[in-house]
């Protein structure tokens, strides 16, 4: 190892200047997916998130003409964000219909495809001969919203997280916490913890130590924060002593947005944007899409196409309804011919009685012939 | 004016009521049934083992039974809690359980009543309204919502609350509550609107069942536990933003939804579940029996 002398450098010191301003120029690409019931405050988080509408909240007016359907939809955002000349191309991926319906089963599968399809997608571009306008939707990070129930993780929260753990950095948030007295919230984060530590998933995690010491003091205290409570709000209130803030006004007092006391938004804001997104794509591209790449690989040769199996539940349930309306038609249709096989077997029947009633008519009418016959030639013959 | 005849004559005896509680679990169900009784009537969820949390626990069907003194008059409530409902990854069979619950209670009475020799001691235990929470998202009811109520509602008075209302500003509520109004009426769900007949009924009657009728979904929060404000002792959540008072109407309906179902329409709500209610389930029943008889 050669090492050079200060004053005598070679200009290896200015490489992260440079690399700063490449990345300024070329700006980045941040991709969130926002996963949880609906009325959670997803929209209104990520809208406070970026302090500016990235998605519209819902309209109810349309919501009589909701057709049968029920299904959990991907839904795609994109922003253009630009702060002090460094440009965001911010997209963020919303899942309207999960956990919406009284029966949930399988409702995880449109968001597990949609993150292993980015994977997919980046994969094959990268393996055609022109590889430089690549469109890449890796998921950099999956908030999952947690109910504030104040009692445990749901079945479905743990299986869904399961299943996202293991393909995307996985963020538990626990949404609308002003629901949660203090007390309240340490014990159901401690709960939520005891269940992720026991069902194996994983959540993500970051590197603690820093270079300076008040880096490490800061990451401690975001990861000791996990899983993070949130309160969404893009309104300006005035609390009871007087400042102007953003927050939720209640009757009783008013619940802030960026007061560490009242939730861990601040914290959660930190690691997703300020000191951690570089790390989360990192990871995304370095860990998770190079395990989803190198499972691909095992199996499968350069350019040949994924495998696809259309395991749509809601289709499933079609085929199941289809199949016993077949049945169905089948039995009436056998029913039809056995009860006109019956009747013809009946009137058969009835055909013959008659023809042998008739049968034995003749026969006695040739018998009464007959005798009347012997008893006339006699006479005849006189 | 029915209701008010009956107290009178019942005072000395005192009253029996059934109320069922439906809601999927963390809505505050368990801490109104305590809050409704004042006291530990039903015990808090144990939460399993963590290694257990992905097991899903089917619905369950617990009846408790509590003396109460409601100024003077004698109450004997059953509280029928339902843990589990809602809380499977696939809910489908939750309604068939309860629907099959509260038939069996009309069962027994329509085979009690056919009887020769009639057993004196002989409980009721049909139920007398039912109160669903509400999820509080914000948005409308969710389709697990709008299909418990239908299918219950030939059976029994439903009456739809919104559990952990401490979750809404006062604008959002409002706003809430209409929807959920909107959406009960589109889908033609006959919940227990506090009926009063505007020819009939004097005017306080008209004032009061309107006025409970405008509360409907009422927005409730619940909490056992007493902390002081301004030296006095109140049932309260307490927030590092404020207190939230349970029996302060401003915060939220606790404290008429308690009068409603207690004191002035208990009657009422006994009466529909007997004269309608039973009865229709009665012909149905009878009537199926007499098809199935002349086949």
């Amino acid at each position: 190892m050669v090492s050079t002398q200060a004053g005598a450098g070679i200009g290896i010191a200015n490489l992260p200047n440079q690399r700063h301003a490449i990345a300024s120029k070329k700006g980045s690409n941040y991709t969130i997916l926002l996963c949880g019931e609906s009325g959670l405050g997803k929209t209104t988080f990520i809208n406070t998130l970026f302090t500016t509408t990235i998605k519209t909240p819902k309209t109810y007016k349309r919501r009589f003409n909701n057709t049968a359907e029920k299904t959990v939809e991907i839904e795609i955002i994109r922003a253009e964000l630009e702060e002090k000349q460094f440009g965001v191309k911010l997209t963020v991926v919303d899942t309207p219909g999960f956990g919406d319906y009284t029966n949930n089963r399988d409702s995880w599968m449109p968001i597990i495809d949609f993150i292993d399809d980015q994977h997919e997608s980046y994969m094959r571009q990268d393996q055609q001969p022109k590889r430089q306008e690549l469109s890449d939707m890796r998921v950099h990070c999956c908030l999952y919203f947690i109910r504030p129930t104040g009692h445990t993780l749901k079945p479905l929260d743990i299986e869904v997280m399961k299943r996202l753990g293991t393909r995307v950095n996985l963020i538990p948030v626990i949404a609308k916490a002003d629901t949660l007295t203090p007390t309240d919230l340490h014990k159901f984060k401690k709960r939520i913890l005891e269940v992720i530590a026991a069902q194996n998933i994983q959540c993500y995690t970051f590197p603690l130590e820093s270079d300076d010491e008040a880096s490490t003091k800061r990451n401690m205290n975001i990861m000791a924060a996990m899983p993070f409570s949130v309160i969404g709000s893009t309104d300006d209130v005035v609390t009871v002593d007087g400042r102007t803030v953003k927050g939720r006004q209640y009757s009783w007092g008013v619940a802030e947005v960026e007061n560490e006391d009242h939730c861990d938004f601040k914290k959660l804001r930190q690691l997703l944007i300020r000191t951690h997104m570089l790390d989360l794509i990192h990871s995304t591209e370095e860990t998770h899409y190079e395990n989803y790449r190198r499972a691909q690989m095992e199996t499968r040769k350069i350019g040949e196409p994924k495998v696809k199996t259309v395991t749509n539940p809601k289709w499933k349930e079609e085929e199941e309804a289809l199949r016993k309306r077949f049945t169905e038609q089948v039995r009436l249709e056998e029913n039809r011919f056995r009860s006109w096989e019956q009747q013809l077997i009946a009137e058969r029947d009835r055909l013959n009685k008659d023809l042998e009633a008739e049968h034995s008519h003749i026969k006695a009418l040739e018998a009464e012939l007959e005798s009347m016959q012997v008893g006339l030639s006699p006479k005849q013959r006189k | 004016m029915a209701h008010r005849i009956g107290r009178r004559k019942n005072v000395k005896k005192g009253f029996q009521f059934t109320l069922m509680v439906v809601g999927a679990s963390g809505l505050g169900r368990t801490t109104f049934i305590n809050t409704l009784c004042d006291a530990d009537v039903v015990p808090k969820r144990e939460c399993d083992e963590p290694e257990m949390a992905h097991v899903e626990e089917a619905i369950k069907i617990k009846p408790y039974t509590v003396e109460l003194d409601e100024d003077g008059v004698k109450i004997s409530l059953t509280v029928v809690d339902t843990p589990g409902f809602g809380d499977m990854i696939d809910n489908e069979y939750c309604f068939q359980e309860i629907l099959g619950y509260l038939e069996r209670q009309y069962d027994d009475i329509l085979s009690e009543e056919s009887r020769i020799k009639r057993n004196p001691r002989f409980r009721d235990n049909r139920v007398h309204a039912l109160l669903y929470f509400i999820t509080p998202t914000g948005h409308s009811l969710r389709e697990i919502d709008i299909e418990l109520m239908k299918r219950l509602s030939p059976r029994i008075n439903v009456i739809p609350v919104v559990g952990k209302a401490d979750t809404f500003t006062p604008t959002e509520l409002a706003d809430f509550k209409k929807r959920v109004m909107e959406d009960i009426e589109h889908h033609n769900i006959p919940i227990y609107n506090f009926p009063y007949d505007p020819e009939e009924d004097d005017e306080e009657t008209i004032d009061e069942n309107s006025e409970l009728r405008s509360l409907l979904p009422f927005a409730l929060i619940g909490c056992e536990e007493e902390i002081m404000v301004n030296g006095r002792k109140v049932r309260g959540r307490q927030y590092p933003w404020g207190i939230v008072e349970v029996d302060n109407t401003q915060h939220c309906d606790f404290a008429k939804l308690r009068f409603a179902l207690l004191s002035s329409h208990l009657q009422d709500l006994k009466e529909i579940t007997h004269d309608y209610l039973y009865e229709n389930y009665r012909t149905e029943k009878l009537s199926r029996s007499a098809e199935n008889l002349s086949d």
